[in-house]
């Protein structure tokens, strides 16, 4: 737009721009600034009400502006106020997190991945090199038994469980991490396994499986009902305990068992998500020369190799931004209806702690219209949005998508 | 790799791909299945009749059809999603246009901000935004779920309506520019007609979207039955212990065939859409 020039130009852009703008400031970032806000103050069931009064809240809390009020609700209660000490609900999701124990353990945990980050040092610095002293795999495996061998020396199964004990944050965060290693895996091998199966030139009916296999992606836009599908299947009564019914087999509760509940999860998150990394793999597949493949033959090369040093490097590019992606995505780390829906993050393991399934999510929702904790789930709120704040604008070197046209 | 290696690697191929469909399918084929089944008897199956209609009835159907306000809930759903594709695509064009075409301070910064900024989850801002709607009245009213909507589907459409409009050429552009073309004008009448691949496939992704969301419907519009959507309403029929589940499954059936047809006629242009907004590497 060369020819548009000082503050026409300032209105020229402020007229396009400016309605997405007022749509991001309302429904984002005004939620972001109150629940910051309300993680500062002790609002839960018993101090529900706004004290419009008090200078923040009377400008952050909707019903206390002149235009809304006659929509105002006042519960019973008091009104919440600021917290004394101020980081009080910080300090309460951290539970023990900050005291010498748990801060011991958690080096404990910390030294044990020392071997596996020195083993990336020495495979980077040797990547280019044609003749290398050790190979790469070799080199992984000694840093994984090492790794293995500090774990044990240093109890570091009870470091671990002490600093899950630390907090209900940190267990529910690193079950959360833990679904997004068990889970993004999972997707890869399939999806990159169906996407080697129907590049292979000559599989018959491939347009039909090709069409197939990406029916749990359509079903995926009404990921709700085939959740509730997943869990009818497992459920006390489904159809797999009927199965085992007939094959004389005792029924089996797994929406009892946290263990077979995360399981039936990343089953249902999986059979979502694989078909999208297929696709995307097969595309990318598809755009690697075969020159390249036949040059390799030419050479000797057998399948494996050439999987692995002509396919996989040249998948990169589009794999990568489609994992990170993923990570911090609703199948990843946002999880929250398939786990809802299958068992609500249960089993229940008590009252105030979280379900055996709890994920992030799953553990904010409950906190806000379970128990109302309002003020807490503040803080849980920021903390995570910090964590997903880095994580996305990291992402975003990886897969640029914020480059303009004149770039 | 001599002729019987070849054979017993097509073989191979082919059990992974029928092994893979199974999977893929029988989800699918389940809820088919359990739907065709009158309540009572769904607890009591023998072998087969999992895996086939052995016997069908069309009794759920009626019963959702005729007996429970199922048509509502699909009305409802259908409003909302067709009113957020539509706001969402009258909003976001622009913006798109503007982030990929004009150079002003702080664009790249405002575009990672508004990204970065879409990372705060929706089930976090449930309780302000709820009490924003609350507030201005619209709390249980199916606009406040649009408004809702259309405000979390924003930054996605932005982005992928942003890098198509990248791979457009700007000579275009340029040249009716030198011809005394405004901005307005050189997008309403060069960049939009160029991007409808585009645009058709960000609306039907906004309408997806809005079609199937679950969490944000269940929490702004959680009551009356009749402006309840779909979701909401399969959700809590499937949770109730008084309904039969074959009358969700039904309900069920009828919101995931429409949905499965259009995508997979639809697949390669959402496909096309996805890579060309530059989600790709």
């Amino acid at each position: 737009m060369a020819q548009v020039r000082g503050w026409r130009k300032v209105l020229t852009v402020l007229a396009f721009i400016s309605p997405t703008l007022i749509g991001i400031l309302i429904f984002s970032i005004y939620p972001i600034l109150f629940n910051t806000y309300i993680s500062f103050t002790n609002r839960n069931q018993f101090h529900p009400n706004p004290d419009c009064a008090v200078g923040l809240t009377g400008l952050l809390e909707p019903t206390c502006w002149a235009v809304f009020k006659k929509h105002a609700v006042t519960g019973l209660g008091t009104p919440f106020r600021l917290q004394t000490p101020l980081f009080g609900n910080y300090a309460s999701l951290m539970g023990t997190f900050f005291t010498a124990p748990a801060l011991l353990s958690v080096l404990k945990v910390a030294v044990c991945f020392i071997p596996l980050i020195v083993a990336g040092f020495i495979n980077r610095r040797y990547s280019r090199e044609l003749e290398r002293p050790i190979s790469a795999g070799t080199v992984n495996l000694i840093a994984v038994i090492l790794g293995a061998i500090i774990f044990f020396g240093l109890s570091g199964l009870s470091a671990f469980n002490s600093i899950l004990a630390s907090s209900d944050f940190f267990t529910v965060f690193l079950r959360t991490i833990l679904f997004v290693v068990v889970c993004i895996p999972l997707f890869f091998i399939f999806g990159m396994g169906l996407a080697l199966l129907l590049n292979v030139k000559d599989l018959p009916g491939k347009t039909f499986f090709r069409v197939v296999l990406i029916v749990p992606w359509a079903a995926s836009n009404v990921s709700i009902m085939m959740s509730l599908v997943f869990r009818f299947f497992f459920s006390e009564t489904g159809t797999l305990n009927q199965l085992l019914h007939i094959l004389n087999v005792q029924p089996v509760i797994f929406l009892n068992s946290s263990l077979w509940t995360f399981f039936i999860i990343v089953l249902a998150n999986v059979w979502y998500s694989y078909p999208f990394f297929m696709v995307t793999i097969l595309g990318a597949l598809q755009s690697i020369p075969a020159e390249l493949y036949e040059a390799a033959e030419v050479d000797g090369a057998n399948w494996g190799q050439k999987l692995t040093r002509i396919t996989m490097p040249l998948l990169r590019p589009a794999v990568v931004p489609l994992i990170v992606l993923s990570a911090i995505g609703a199948g990843g780390f946002q999880m929250f209806g398939t786990a809802w829906a299958i068992n609500q993050g249960g089993p229940s393991q008590g009252a105030g702690v979280p379900g055996g399934t709890d994920l992030v999510m799953t553990y904010a929702y409950k906190q806000v219209f379970q128990t109302n904790a309002y003020g807490r789930m503040g803080a849980f709120a920021v903390i995570i949005f910090i964590m997903l704040f880095i994580a996305t604008i990291a992402s975003l070197r990886v897969s640029r998508v914020t480059k303009g046209a004149y770039e | 790799m001599n002729r019987k290696t070849k054979t017993l690697a097509k073989v191979f191929q082919v059990i992974v791909a029928i092994l893979a469909t199974i999977f893929a399918l029988y989800p699918v084929w389940f809820v088919i299945l359990a739907s065709g089944r009158p309540g009572a008897r769904l607890l009591t199956l023998d072998l087969p009749s999992m895996f086939l209609p052995t016997t069908w009835s069309f009794e759920n159907y009626q019963i959702m059809l005729f007996k429970q306000p199922f048509l509502t809930w699909v009305k409802n759903s259908l409003f909302v999603a067709s009113m957020t594709t539509i706001s969402c695509m009258l909003v976001a064009t622009s913006a798109a246009f503007a982030f990929s075409r004009m150079r002003f301070y702080g664009r790249q910064i405002g575009l990672v901000l508004f990204l970065a900024i879409q990372s705060f989850p929706g089930v976090l801002s449930l309780v302000p935004i709820a009490q924003l709607l609350t507030a201005m009245g619209l709390y249980r009213n199916l606009w406040g779920l649009v408004m809702a909507y259309v405000s979390g589907t924003l930054v996605f459409t932005t982005m992928i309506l942003k890098g198509y409009f990248d791979t457009i050429p700007i000579d275009l552009e340029e040249a009716a520019m030198i011809d005394g073309c405004g901005p307005v004008q050189s997008f309403v009448l060069i960049a939009l007609p160029l991007a409808r691949p585009a645009l058709a496939s960000t609306a039907l992704f906004a309408f997806m979207g809005g079609w199937g969301e679950f969490v944000l419907a269940s929490v702004l519009v959680p009551a009356p039955d009749t402006s309840k959507t779909a979701m909401v309403a399969l959700y809590q029929i499937a949770n109730s212990l008084s309904v039969p589940w074959g009358q969700f499954a039904a309900g069920a059936v009828l919101i995931i065939i429409p949905i499965l047809i259009i995508f997979l006629y639809l697949q390669r242009y959402l496909e096309g859409g996805l890579t060309l907004g530059g989600v790709k590497g």
